[in-house]
């Protein structure tokens, strides 16, 4: 008997030509675990809401099917871990939960205390919402869909916004608590997945479904299909080291930034204090360390975005305000949409030369050159809230640098991107740091940190406490790499 | 940035949201109609002092609350002084003309303001926005719809805040901080309210997603009930009207009962 399935699917959006399903079918039997796996924008998150009905019930979208069959007690996971919740505390939150289901009142500290122990959230349950990290208020979601007792739950990319600790953590929560239930996964990053998951079903851009079947056999089968559609799966970064071209180091030595005795404050607390700390040109240095520990904050002093004292130079000189360092330093803020300032690609980059009163033939000269570096050229009469993630990104990193800076600070770039986004990005920076470019950049990702920086910076609580210098691997092959980007 | 400043909880807190804001908002239909500034001045002062001493909060913090609503008494009071019409002149200095008219009205207007002040104060820092909601569905069967959409919408101002300072940082790395009013408007409110627009679309789909609205027999997880507080916090008020209007009358400020 299927607990949830829907029978030729038809679904458009309204704007849209085209039809995202043309006759979908799908069905799930009670107990199964199924992973939903396709390219950005192919509709899996949709087919999720149409599974659990929130299309056509909660969200208005027009849809024909000959048969939907909508489990009864259903739990749905979104995406962003800060928009999912209604009331500012944890207990408060849960309860919204057990009140729509009308528990008793008096069951109801017991029930919060129990599903937060299920979920591993060992926080007191009366706790602001908002104190809380990405990876707990994930969690938390999950306990307060867990109060609903669902027999289907539904998690669309749970982890998209989470870093590598809090991503395996959901997912050991959710081995823990769902082995009984019948689970059906969207999800972009299925290391910590595919042991969990019995069943694949695989879609291709046009919503198709392409293969549908055992985990092990498709994974092995469609292995190539897999790559080229940007999933971080097990493996992606040895395959994507094979084919990376061996970098070319620097030799030459120069001081770009000179740091000594370095304060950054908010509120009048030192939020975070370099004691000495120097950047040659052409270096990429990634800055890592806890959530929390003062990273983004980093940045942000450089660029004197908040009060700062001590010694800081930028090629020789002491600059004092956002709007001379802006000149020689670009900044790349994690959330693009907030720096976008114009109504087209095309003027968002122009934007900064206009500003600096270059002449019209050299700022077209500049934009389009950058259009086709950064493989915008088809989207420039878009809006920029308009464009893909990936393209949104790229876009904020290509109107940050075109006034010609030559140092470059990102905070967490890769963020919530899928493989072929982040590695065409990682790219496209390695090309400005071959070119004399510095790069400084906060991440999450060892990964990058191991390929692609040449030094990495540790904050902890507020302070640089440790430098190291990357070790670049041996033997790594050089050829063009074939990442195309749409 | 948080929003939230440590507090101790005292009895205006325990006191039922709807049963303060009822009694509350009798009061301040009241001063409306109070007309004798020796009335005013001393309710206004009985205001003062359960805001100080009353509300659980810092010092510090109280004042700094205070200070801009003292402005506002401070300005209302003396541009009806210098300003005010009035028939036996007190000093007269260009445009600048004080009556004795005009200067009881000015203290008369500035009080005004300055307990309406006091009792918006009063209620907000002793009032969690959840207990008030929970309390007006309980109380006053307030739908739980509109309840819950102002809760989730009380979530999402410091979100807001953080945005804007975002926005504000990024604006000014791109050396977009600069230009008339219209356009810097326009700046903030295209990010700030698309991004706004799109998380309480998202969040109402997450709130329905756990059956918000198929929620046919709710239980509530605060009962808000009546308490002992209630019966003090009316004692208080009616005491507080009353010594006003006996002390008024008994030991006036000014000689004159009516400013009108």
């Amino acid at each position: 008997m299927y607990v949830a399935s829907v029978d030729e699917l038809r679904l458009k959006f309204p704007g849209t030509d085209t039809l995202l399903f043309e006759d979908v079918s799908v069905s799930f039997t009670k107990g199964e675990k199924v992973l939903l796996l396709g390219p950005s924008g192919c509709g899996k998150s949709t087919l999720l809401q149409v599974l659990s009905g929130i299309i056509p019930h909660s969200l208005d979208v027009p849809m024909k099917a000959k048969h939907v069959r909508i489990p009864d007690n259903w739990g749905y996971v979104f995406q962003d871990p800060d928009s999912q919740f209604c009331m500012p505390f944890v207990d408060e939150e849960i309860a919204f939960a057990l009140e729509n289901i009308g528990v008793p009142r008096e069951q109801m500290k017991e029930r919060i205390e129990q599903l937060l122990q299920a979920v591993d959230l060992s926080v007191p349950p009366h706790t602001n919402i908002h104190t809380l990290s990405g990876g707990m208020k994930q969690r938390l979601a999950l306990a307060s869909v867990l109060a609903l007792e669902p027999d289907v739950l539904f998690l669309d990319e749970p982890t998209a916004m989470l870093d590598d600790e809090g991503t395996e953590l959901i997912w050991k929560t959710v081995k823990r608590i769902a082995h009984d239930k019948t689970v059906i996964i969207v999800e972009h990053k299925i290391e910590h997945v595919l042991d969990f998951v019995d069943r694949i079903i695989l879609f291709n851009d046009a919503g198709e479904i392409v293969a549908d079947g055992e985990t092990s056999t498709i994974f092995h089968m469609y292995k190539s299909f897999i790559a080229s559609n940007g999933i971080w799966y097990p493996g992606v970064w040895e395959d994507y080291l094979q084919q990376k071209k061996k970098r070319a180091t620097n030799e030459e030595r120069q001081e770009i930034i000179r740091l000594h005795e370095f304060r950054g404050y908010r509120k009048k607390d030192v939020k975070i204090h370099v004691p000495k700390a120097q950047v040659q040109k052409g270096e990429w240095i990634a800055i890592t360390g806890k959530n929390g520990a003062g990273k983004s904050t980093f940045l942000h002093a450089l660029m004197k975005l908040i009060p700062t004292d001590g010694e800081y130079e930028v090629e020789g000189e002491r600059l004092a305000q956002t709007k001379q360092l802006a000149r020689k330093i670009a900044f790349v803020f994690q959330n693009p949409e907030f720096q976008f300032v114009t109504n087209s690609v095309w003027d968002e980059l122009a934007y900064s030369l206009r500003l600096a009163k270059r002449g019209e033939q050299e700022i077209t000269e500049k934009v389009e050159e950058m259009l086709k570096r950064f493989h915008l050229e088809a989207q420039r009469a878009q809006h920029p809230y308009q464009l893909s993630m990936g393209q949104k990104r790229r876009l904020s990193v290509a109107a940050a640098i075109i006034g010609g800076q030559q140092l470059l600070l990102l905070d967490e770039p890769t963020f919530g991107q899928d493989a072929k986004n982040t590695f065409a990005l990682l790219e496209l920076l390695e090309s400005y740091r071959e070119q004399g470019t510095t790069i400084m950049m906060v991440t999450h990702d060892e990964q990058i940190v191991n390929h692609f920086a040449t030094r990495r910076w540790v904050i902890e609580n507020g302070k640089l406490v440790r430098e190291e210098t990357v070790i670049m691997e041996e033997g790594e092959m050089r050829c063009e790499i074939g990442y195309s980007l749409s | 940035m948080r929003l939230d400043i440590r507090y101790r909880e005292t009895w205006l807190h325990q006191t039922n949201p709807t049963f303060k804001l009822l009694v509350m908002l009798s009061v301040f239909l009241l001063v409306l109609f109070v007309h004798n500034p020796n009335v005013l001045i001393n309710l206004s002062l009985g205001l003062l002092l359960l805001f100080f001493f009353y509300t659980g909060y810092p010092m510090k913090h109280l004042v700094l609350f205070f200070l801009p609503f003292f402005v506002i008494f401070v300005s209302t009071a003396s541009s009806m002084t210098f300003f005010g019409q009035g028939t036996t002149t007190w000093v007269r200095w260009g445009l600048v003309h004080i009556t004795k008219e005009s200067f009881f009205r000015g203290m008369h207007l500035g009080f005004r303001a300055l307990s309406f002040a006091l009792l918006g104060l009063l209620f907000s820092l002793t009032t969690r926005p959840v207990y008030l909601f929970y309390s007006l569905m309980q109380q006053l069967k307030v739908k739980p719809k509109y309840a819950y959409s102002f809760l989730a919408g009380v979530r999402l101002i410091p979100v807001m805040l953080e945005e804007f300072q975002t926005v504000q940082n990024a604006l000014k790395v791109r050396g977009a901080d600069e230009g008339g009013p219209v356009k810097k408007m326009k700046r903030y409110a295209v990010p700030l309210l698309s991004q706004s627009i799109r998380r309480a679309q998202r969040i109402a789909i997450a709130m329905e997603a756990k059956r918000f609205s198929e929620a046919k027999n709710r239980t509530f997880y605060y009962q808000i009930g009546v308490s002992r507080y209630d019966v003090i916090f009316l004692v208080t008020m009616i005491g507080l009207i009353g010594l006003s209007y006996y002390m008024a009358s008994v030991f006036p400020y000014f000689p004159l009962t009516d400013v009108r």
